[in-house]
């Protein structure tokens, strides 16, 4: 179980890893969103045992499972959530402004707003 | 309950504040007397925990250990006071100059509602909660202005932030997992003890996390675009109270709690932080806008706190913390006043320069008096000589910025109150302050050192 748990960590961080570097902003946030979960997964196998619910009253006997790192993984997933709203609607502010997500177009974007410098601001 | 209390007035204002309009004068002042009132209730604090010791509440009841707890001890009040008081500072300055957005008052005591709390906390997933709402509070703020670049560069700081917090909470994981506590005491005294390589691991987690957020030499290349396209009040924000995180995470999860594995990594800290201070330095010069330069320095300067943490020991930790205590207060004064013209604001920005290049009377001398004294007892002459270098460098494009921003003829006169102007000088005096009469800033940052000797032990 818990080799099946860390390949499944490690592909999805790989393949968020691998669409954090595409171009195409809207891939960017699906691999923020990849790493995010990998790491909600990352902290259910920190505990990871079989047993009861730990809901009073305990059983005498046996094993209960780890509470803590379910309350963990709970609170990882809400601020992941809001953080993964929260990267759309800048991602569609970009959008409106520039009429695209593609980070090439951005950094034309860049490059023609540093050209347009004022001049006292630019010292050579 | 004193404990809660600046953490609950700036939660409580936060909520008031967030459906209000913030453009609107009265809310912007109401906004400056909640955080007013949360600054002083922190002031209070701190002087409690400076005369009896450090201080804790657990929620609900619960034993200490079991329960969540708020834990405030010398060296988290004095990094709580220095980055509220940032933020002070920075809302004064916006609401004398005009707010432009209505999130950003409330956004304001947001962040300060998080900072107050990671600063206070004495449970590793409560420093990771509270983080996380700072850090939202953040990324909001730098597409304050709304202008293209900025929404550019609140992107790429975004997204590089996220990939930090995913690491950070990786680590806190991986502390769990090996020591069965979220505690920061329990987790120092089981850390202290143990000798495996996994440990290794996790410390070399948390370096890359708050190094990200601190913006040293490798991880800062989301740092100069933030700090020259956002807005100068969201700028001061960010190098005077965000940056907090990560030397006060640095030093409180590397000094701290995974001392063992700090002074395995001393050598590698060392390179990182010369490496930082030689980069950061040498491109501040190259640079071609003022604000840019800036962003290059706070690099540098980074530098500096692991240097000091790489050292170690009683002089390389007093070093370290009270470096990292009057660097972001160097940056609010330098952020502010560059965005300024007059001679107010011109003195103002010398005597900030002054503290960074470490010239007295300012505060800044002290912190690299201690620098030169902590690494002449660990006897390595090229940390001397790199210290110097970098002051002298320091020096270099600090008077290039004075003087292109201030000498230069053709500066479009920019309207700017003239409160706006007091306020900034208010602080460099402060600075001045510190620098002539430093028993009380030495005291404090020794006192806020001696928790990080005492971890785990």
């Amino acid at each position: 179980m818990i080799l099946l748990l860390s390949l499944t960590v490690a592909v999805l961080f790989g393949s968020g890893s691998y669409l954090l570097m595409k171009r195409d902003l809207i891939r960017v946030a699906a691999g923020v969103m990849l790493i995010s979960n990998s790491s909600v997964l990352f902290i259910i196998a920190a505990a990871l045992r079989r047993g009861e619910a730990p809901i009073y009253p305990l059983p005498s006997d046996g094993l209960i499972s780890d509470p803590l790192v379910q309350a963990m993984a709970l609170t990882a997933i809400v601020i992941s959530f809001g953080f993964t709203t929260l990267l759309l609607s800048l991602i569609y502010r970009l959008f409106t402004q520039h009429h695209s997500v593609d980070q090439e177009d951005l950094a034309a974007a860049e490059r023609t707003a540093d050209s347009e410098l004022e001049p006292e601001q630019i010292w050579r | 309950m004193i404990l809660a209390l600046p953490l609950a007035i700036a939660w409580l204002s936060a909520v008031i504040l967030a459906p209000l309009n913030g453009r609107l004068r009265w809310v912007g002042w109401l906004a400056i007397v909640q955080l007013s009132a949360s600054f002083v209730a922190l002031l209070w604090l701190g002087i409690d925990v400076l005369r009896h010791g450090a201080n804790q509440v657990v929620a609900g009841g619960w034993e200490p250990g079991v329960g969540i707890s708020l834990r405030a001890d010398e060296l988290g009040i004095v990094f709580a006071v220095v980055s509220i008081g940032a933020l002070l500072v920075a809302l004064i300055y916006e609401v004398l100059n005009g707010v432009h957005e209505s999130f950003f008052p409330a956004l304001v005591l947001f962040m300060a509602t998080g900072l107050t709390g990671l600063f206070l906390t004495g449970d590793v997933f409560n420093f990771y909660v509270f983080f996380e709402i700072s850090m939202a509070s953040a990324f909001v703020l730098s597409g304050y202005g709304r202008e293209q670049r900025q929404l550019r560069a609140a992107l790429i700081f975004t997204v590089v932030n996220l990939l930090g917090s995913v690491i950070f909470l990786s680590g806190v994981t991986a502390l769990y997992h090996v020591t069965g506590t979220l505690d920061m005491g329990q987790i120092a005294r089981i850390m202290g003890e143990r000798t495996a390589s996994s440990s290794i691991l996790i410390g070399v987690l948390f370096l890359v996390a708050f190094s990200i957020k601190l913006g040293l030499f490798p991880f800062h290349f989301w740092l100069p675009p933030i700090y020259r396209d956002s807005w100068p009040s969201v700028a001061t924000i960010f190098a005077g109270a965000l940056g907090n995180i990560g030397s006060y995470g640095l030093l409180r999860f590397g000094a701290e709690l995974l001392e063992p594995e700090l002074r395995f990594g001393a050598p590698v800290l060392i390179i990182l932080g010369a490496g930082s201070v030689l980069y950061g330095s040498l491109q501040a010069i190259t640079v071609r806008t003022s604000s840019e330069a800036l962003a290059y320095s706070a690099v540098g300067n980074a530098g500096y706190i692991l240097l000091g943490l790489a050292i170690g020991g009683p002089v390389g930790y007093f070093a370290a913390v009270l470096f990292a205590l009057v660097n972001p207060v160097n940056k609010v004064i330098l952020f502010l006043a560059s965005d300024l013209r007059g001679w107010l604001a011109g003195a103002a920005f010398a005597i900030g320069a002054f503290s960074v290049a470490g010239i007295p009377p300012s505060a800044g001398f002290f912190g690299k008096l201690l620098l030169f004294q902590a690494s002449i007892d660990a006897g390595n002459p090229w940390l001397v000589a790199l210290i110097f270098t970098g002051s002298a460098l320091s020096f270099l494009y600090m008077l290039r910025i004075y003087q292109r921003g201030f000498w230069a003829d053709g500066k479009p006169d920019v309207f700017s109150s003239f409160w706006a102007r007091a306020l900034v000088l208010s602080v460099a005096l402060l600075v001045v302050a510190l620098g002539v009469w430093p028993e009380p800033m030495l005291s404090i940052s020794r006192q806020a050192a001696d928790v990080l000797l005492l971890g785990g032990h």
